[in-house]
């Protein structure tokens, strides 16, 4: 057990590494797969469940690789790495469960569950990694597995594969692209500073502005950053490919991708913004706020013309990226200001509101999988009526939708409010204004996708519903999604306080460091 | 970096990698990103070659031991000044072995993304029967 505890970061990113060519090997029994690869999902739901916990209780986990202290790969769980790895590792198992029979059996038996556990050993080692390098290492495992799940063929032959692939395409170019960019900006940030451990970087650049001699060219590269995490969050001048990919992909792998991994993104942000280049808040945070309105904006205007189910759902991610990364500009902004507690309160609102988006677009994409099964089309204009057909997905789409729109008892509704009111103590009137008018535009396209779908009746010349009754394995993800979604919102105060904890760590990243700084060369 | 010839390299291959990658040709795309690649490990490589006394970070323990008796410091004192890993000896050139390992795993990544990336060019070209990014936006509406 002890030997459990102590390595249990390498334990989340190591057991899908190692099975994933194990799943390879048992390509010839589909049954053996599939059931490695539940095991492997539940082992990991529970070991991050564990972790969580062992955080929460006993602080920061930092856990070295080799054996070089600071200069060697250190894995760091603080709470915001322990809660986005449980997140991922939830809406993984429970996408893997809805793909069993939502994915095509060839797809299915050939590379899906390599590709899925490639996918889950990236993203947990994107959240769990202390290395800048390493998470760069990381990103390029997430990337290509991901990318080869988006061509993964469904059961229902809706989306052509020629679009598939060229969706692929523009993802894989913007995110090589993004990928070199990385690269550059972690380049140059060794040759400057002299060190790739994001603890070691905060303290030598705190240090570096303290003594006023920090070199023009790192606000460059903290610049460099924020592009690279911004393209992979979909923020403005770099959203374009998200309304293209994520309706392209099959739907368990468009709700982690939904989910999860533009998350990444934000993740991403929060530690470049509040811990590495912390010093240069004044002059990133009004970037991020601007940037953020008006991705905000954009997704939610396109949104509302949207006739695809999947798409006006990319929109709509787009359009609540930009809601949490309104909050981390706020926040910047505060912080700058001297008014600490009012940053934190932001940024909570912030980890909230990233909390709920992901539970509520996985679980939206998760059922208009459902939907698209049913209907055999991703129009909406063609659907219609299907509450007699399918209440059940009707009623899990209906939370979904209050969720993202903002109506209170759903999670969706804290976050925002939590936002909105901490943005306004904040004195922050206008951004907050700009922010609740699409939210209203949120309301409005959510609640017109939910009645052209489910309310009326189908057009004739559609033809009939399929009268296949969806399986269990669909459905139960959906529920236990939804079921969560709206215990969120019922009984907020564990999240709310979660998250407060996680902004304040985020606010002052001290603990961070002295527990990855302590670790000397062995 | 102080290599003339090192810097003015990188440059002119970033350019050219830059002007292929906005060609129409999905295959001179590629191509771009292998050059943009090799011109960012380049850089990479570049940034490690140091003449202002940092020191090799990766030393055998009994060097690392014995190091530490000639004015090798490891450990960051941040009320001195000291970014470690420095020496006071009056070494004037030193190579940091770290941006080696770097390269190599930049390298092996990019094998991994221009063979996916290249095998999906592949398939695009199957299914649309042209590698042409503006002739694709016109056959998918």
């Amino acid at each position: 057990m002890s030997f459990l505890m102590d390595n249990l970061p390498m334990f989340l990113i190591a057991i899908p590494l190692l099975m994933a060519p194990v799943t390879i090997l048992t390509k010839g029994n589909p049954g053996l797969q599939k059931a490695i690869d539940i095991v492997v999902g539940f082992v990991l739901l529970c070991l991050s469940v564990l972790l969580i916990t062992t955080v929460w209780n006993n602080g920061i986990i930092a856990y070295d690789v080799g054996e070089f202290g600071k200069y060697g790969i250190v894995l760091v769980a603080d709470l915001l790495s322990a809660g986005m790895v449980l997140l991922n590792c939830s809406i993984g198992f429970l996408g893997l469960i809805y793909s069993y029979d939502y994915i095509e059996d060839h797809s299915l038996n050939q590379t899906y569950h390599t590709l899925y556990n490639l996918m889950l050993a990236g993203i947990n080692g994107i959240f769990l990694t202390g290395d800048i390098f390493n998470m760069f290492v990381f990103f390029e495992i997430m990337l290509l597995s991901s990318a080869a799940l988006i061509v993964a063929n469904e059961t229902s032959k809706v989306t052509k594969i020629s679009d598939k692939m060229e969706a692929t395409m523009k993802y894989l170019v913007l995110n090589i692209l993004g990928g070199n960019v990385m690269l550059i900006a972690v380049t140059s940030l060794y040759a400057s500073i002299g060190s790739l451990n994001i603890a070691d970087i905060t303290l030598k650049i705190r240090m570096l502005a303290e003594t006023g001699a920090v070199p023009w060219h790192l606000y460059a590269v903290g610049l460099l950053f924020i592009i690279v995490f911004g393209g992979k969050a979909a923020m403005f001048p770099l959203h374009y490919w998200l309304p293209d990919v994520h309706p392209t992909a099959p739907s368990p792998i468009s709700a982690m991708l939904s989910g999860v991994i533009i998350k990444i993104g934000a993740y991403g942000i929060l530690r470049v913004l509040f811990m590495m280049f912390a010093p240069f808040q004044a002059v990133y945070g009004p970037v991020i706020l601007f940037t953020a309105l008006v991705t905000l904006a954009l997704g939610a205007t396109s949104a509302v013309g949207q006739s695809d189910v999947k798409r006006m759902l990319a929109y709509s991610s787009v359009s609540q990226i930009g809601y949490i990364f309104l909050g981390f500009g706020m926040a910047a902004m505060a912080n700058v200001a001297g008014e600490t507690e009012a940053a934190t309160l932001i940024l909570a609102a912030s980890v909230v509101y990233m909390i709920n988006h992901a539970l509520a677009k996985s679980m939206l994409f998760l059922t208009s999988g459902g939907i698209i099964h049913t209907a055999d089309t991703r129009d909406m204009r063609q659907m219609g009526g299907m509450i007699n057909k399918a209440p059940m997905m009707g009623a899990a789409f209906l939370v979904g939708a209050m969720s993202i729109g903002g109506v209170p008892p759903m999670g969706g509704f804290i976050s925002k409010f939590m936002l909105f009111d901490a943005g306004l103590r904040a004195q922050f009137y206008l951004p907050i204004g700009i922010a609740l008018i699409f939210a209203i535009f949120t309301l409005f396209y959510m609640f017109r996708g939910w009645m052209l779908i489910f309310w009326g009746e189908r057009d004739a010349q559609y033809g009939e519903y399929s009268h296949h009754k969806l399986s269990p394995l669909i459905v139960v993800p959906i529920l236990l999604l939804a079921a969560v979604v709206l215990i969120v919102g019922l009984y907020p105060e564990p999240v709310v306080q979660f998250s407060q904890t996680i902004a304040s760590q985020i606010i002052d990243p001290q603990p961070y460091i002295d527990e990855v700084m302590v670790r000397v060369i062995r | 970096m102080n290599n003339f010839f090192l810097e003015l390299t990188i440059a002119l291959l970033f350019g050219i990698g830059t002007f292929l990658v906005l060609r129409r040709d999905m295959m001179k795309v590629i191509i771009g990103f292998g050059i943009i690649s090799h011109a960012i490990n380049l850089y990479i490589v570049g940034g490690g070659v140091f003449t202002n006394g940092t020191l090799v970070p990766i030393l055998e323990h009994e060097q690392a031991v014995e190091g530490l008796g000639q004015g090798l410091i490891y450990n960051d004192n941040l009320t001195a000044g000291i970014l470690g890993p420095i020496t006071t000896n009056p070494y004037t050139e030193f190579v940091d072995p770290l941006v080696q390992a770097l390269v190599l795993t930049a390298i092996v990544i990019g094998l991994a993304t221009t063979a996916f990336v290249l095998t999906l060019c592949y398939r695009v070209n199957e299914e649309y029967g042209t590698i042409d990014v503006q002739e694709l936006r016109r056959l998918r509406e």
